[in-house]
């Protein structure tokens, strides 16, 4: 299958089109449908509004539909879609920092696929195709990544620098026809995903769904208070106390609700996830009503964060999180694969493929200077402080004493937690004791490197050190000045060493 | 699978930036930065003694009681003090603003009470800018402005005399490959 003529995206399209344009839509001209609602007949001039909403938004879908084509044309990806603005986009393959593709609910139903192509550029630029066939999508996903590929190698120093430090299992190139042995990775059975939804933040998520339904609420007060009015007086002191009552199973309820969400938002993002590595890159499919489907090249991987919780480690879990480049405002997060329910051998393959260095000897080991714990206890006590100076009882003192002597516990446990590793190509920084972060990001690709300090620290040879990464900055807090500037001389020179042997 | 070559490093041999000396930005920049504090002062302090002013030139105006008091010394006296201290910062930070210019990257280091040296390696920067005001063509000056992938590493270095602006243009141009 060749693109070389401009093609229309599947008729099916409209239907997705109309669709994207009714939700993006209808977030700004709410305010013109309130406002037709104002005055007589309110019900009808609603109705009809909506419908004239409708038929344009539909004629607007049909009209992009119909002035959107597409074609490859040797190395490079042809747009031109707009209605009254006509845009051409170009999109040279080696400029393509991830191919991603998705299957909403209507896409799911009629066997399409949708297709993003994130550049990465300065503007963030983005580009989607919402529906074209699934051998369609299969034939273009793979011209892309080929030819991106051997560009990519043919213009090696570039703007492709940043995917200097290629493995050298791939320089030596497959061809494409071979098929990639792929070694399967997480794939979720239904109790993984019900143990990945229960594990989640469960507040977190409690606040978020609490949010959506004081939004729900907050839009209709007047649903409550006619309710209230609609109460007799005498019975008033009774509401009074069931709402009392009605406290702690709230709290009860509030709690559960955010399990639920958990689970839920588990159930939409996870449903029947399958990873796999294989010899280029990393593979997942994910999704219940949009399924999601990465293909994420090692030398695309500009971060890898692990993440787990005090249940996640339990279940012997761990989140992985890798992301890619992200636009140059920073304003859109590159593009994130999130895989949970990583089990230890597994992470020891990803880490294999992607980190070979890691199972050498480390070359360094860095940790914070020990005023770091003393600052993390007194901003810990500041509630004890307060209730030193505003309580006025004796029981403060009981308050203060158990508080300090916990704050004091986690503070060191945070602080023992505080680590940074630098191997021959990788720094790994581990942070966070019940919510443990573990960050790798490869020196080859490191954007620059920044040592930052306040001018209280500088007296005391203390500073920061900041790695800029395509990913965005990951930093590591109160080192000494003679490790941090030794650890930044050490960053450069592998980065240059890593640059030049790929 | 290939077996990559895995040298030791000795990491007392690798090449240190804190040897290395800064070379600074033109002097002219420090003028520029300090007519630029003294334009904004001066508007500020304008702005905060404009009712007492107004009342100079026009004696018998009614104005809202609060003017009464004579309370204006109060923001002067914070304009006073914030002004101070972006004077302090830019008297002590202006002679730290310098760059090192290596074979395979840069490093520019910039501020007194915040400070920070930033490394930008030639092989990642995506593209350079030089940028020059209607105030910094009047003073000679550039600004030259080096774009990395993601944003969070890019590096600004400003206030360069034109003609260093454009070597060092054409030297980082030769190799960060743009040519």
């Amino acid at each position: 299958m060749d693109f070389l003529e401009p093609r229309r995206q599947h008729p099916l399209g409209v239907l997705i089109l109309s669709a994207q344009f009714l939700w993006r839509f209808s977030q700004q001209a709410w305010p013109i449908l309130i406002g037709v609602t104002i005055g007589g007949n309110a019900l009808r001039n609603a109705l009809l509004a909506g419908a004239v909403f409708l038929v344009l938004t539909g004629v607007y879908a049909l009209l992009y539909y119909l002035r959107f084509q597409y074609r490859v044309e040797g190395e490079v990806l042809i747009v031109e879609k707009g209605v009254v603005r006509r845009e051409r986009l170009q999109v040279p393959f080696e400029r393509i920092q991830s191919i991603q593709l998705f299957e909403g609910p209507i896409q799911q139903a009629f066997g399409l696929t949708g297709l993003k192509v994130d550049t990465a550029g300065s503007s963030g630029s983005e580009l989607q195709l919402v529906a074209i066939r699934k051998e369609a999508a299969d034939a273009l996903q793979s011209l892309l990544r080929r030819q991106g590929r051997a560009g990519s190698k043919e213009f090696g120093d570039g703007n492709t620098g940043t995917d200097a430090d290629a493995q050298p299992s791939e320089s030596a190139g497959s061809p494409a026809s071979d098929p990639p042995s792929e070694t399967p990775l997480v794939s979720l059975t239904l109790t993984a995903l019900l143990k990945v939804g229960l594990s989640q933040n469960h507040l977190r998520n409690a606040f978020a769904g609490f949010a959506l339904l004081s939004y729900i609420i907050g839009n209709r007060p007047e649903a409550i208070t006619s309710w209230l009015d609609g109460v007799p007086q005498l019975l008033a002191p009774l509401v009074g106390v069931v709402l009392l009552l009605l406290i702690l199973p709230g709290i009860l309820l509030f709690l559960m609700s955010g399990v639920f969400v958990s689970i839920f938002t588990a159930f939409l993002r996870y449903y029947r996830l399958r990873s796999s590595i294989g010899k280029d890159g990393l593979h997942a499919e994910m999704g219940l009503l949009r399924r999601n489907t990465f293909q994420v090249p090692f030398p695309r991987i500009h971060l890898t964060v692990w993440r787990s919780n005090w249940i996640r480690r339990r279940l012997g879990f761990e989140t992985l999180e890798v992301r890619q480049a992200q636009a140059q405002s920073g304003t859109t997060a590159g593009v994130r694969v999130m895989l949970p329910a990583m089990e230890p051998e597994q992470r020891a393959i990803f880490e294999g493929a992607v980190y070979p260095d890691l199972s050498s000897d480390p070359l360094q080991q860095v940790r914070p200077v020990r005023r770091l714990r003393w600052l993390l206890w007194v901003v810990a006590s500041v509630p004890a402080v307060l209730a030193w100076a505003f309580w006025g009882h004796w029981s403060a003192a009981i308050f203060n004493v158990t508080w300090l002597g916990f704050t004091g516990w986690t503070t060191a446990r945070r602080f023992a937690s505080l680590r940074m590793t630098v191997h021959k190509d990788t720094v790994v920084i581990e942070k966070g004791w019940v919510w443990r972060r573990r960050i790798l990001l490869r020196m080859a690709q490191i954007q620059g490197i920044e040592w930052e300090r306040m001018v209280l620290l500088e007296r005391r040879s203390i500073g920061h050190l900041v790695f800029h990464t395509a990913a965005g900055a990951r930093r590591f807090s109160y080192i000494t000045r003679r490790e941090g500037q030794a650890l930044r001389d050490l960053t450069m020179n592998q980065h240059h060493a890593g640059s030049s042997r790929a | 699978m290939k077996v990559p070559s895995n040298p030791e490093i000795d990491l007392s041999s690798v090449p240190a930036l804190g040897d290395l000396e800064f070379t600074g930005v033109s002097e002219r920049y420090r003028t520029m930065r300090l007519l630029q504090w003294s334009v904004v002062q001066a508007i500020l302090s304008l702005a905060i003694l404009s009712p007492v002013i107004v009342r100079r030139w026009v004696p018998d105006l009614e104005l809202p009681e609060e003017f009464e008091i004579g309370i204006w010394w109060i923001p002067l006296a914070i304009q006073g003090a914030l002004g101070g201290l972006w004077l302090f910062e830019e008297w002590l930070g202006f002679p730290r603003r310098g760059y090192v210019v290596r074979d395979r990257d840069i490093t520019y280091r910039t501020g007194w009470f915040s400070r920070s040296t930033t490394t930008v390696p030639y092989g990642q920067v995506q593209h350079l800018e030089l940028t020059q005001g209607l105030l910094s063509r009047l003073f000679g000056l550039k600004h030259l402005k080096l774009f990395t992938a993601g944003g969070s590493g890019n590096l600004r270095i400003a206030g360069l005399a034109e003609e260093d602006a454009e070597v060092l243009r054409s030297v980082l141009d030769s190799r960060t490959g743009n040519g």
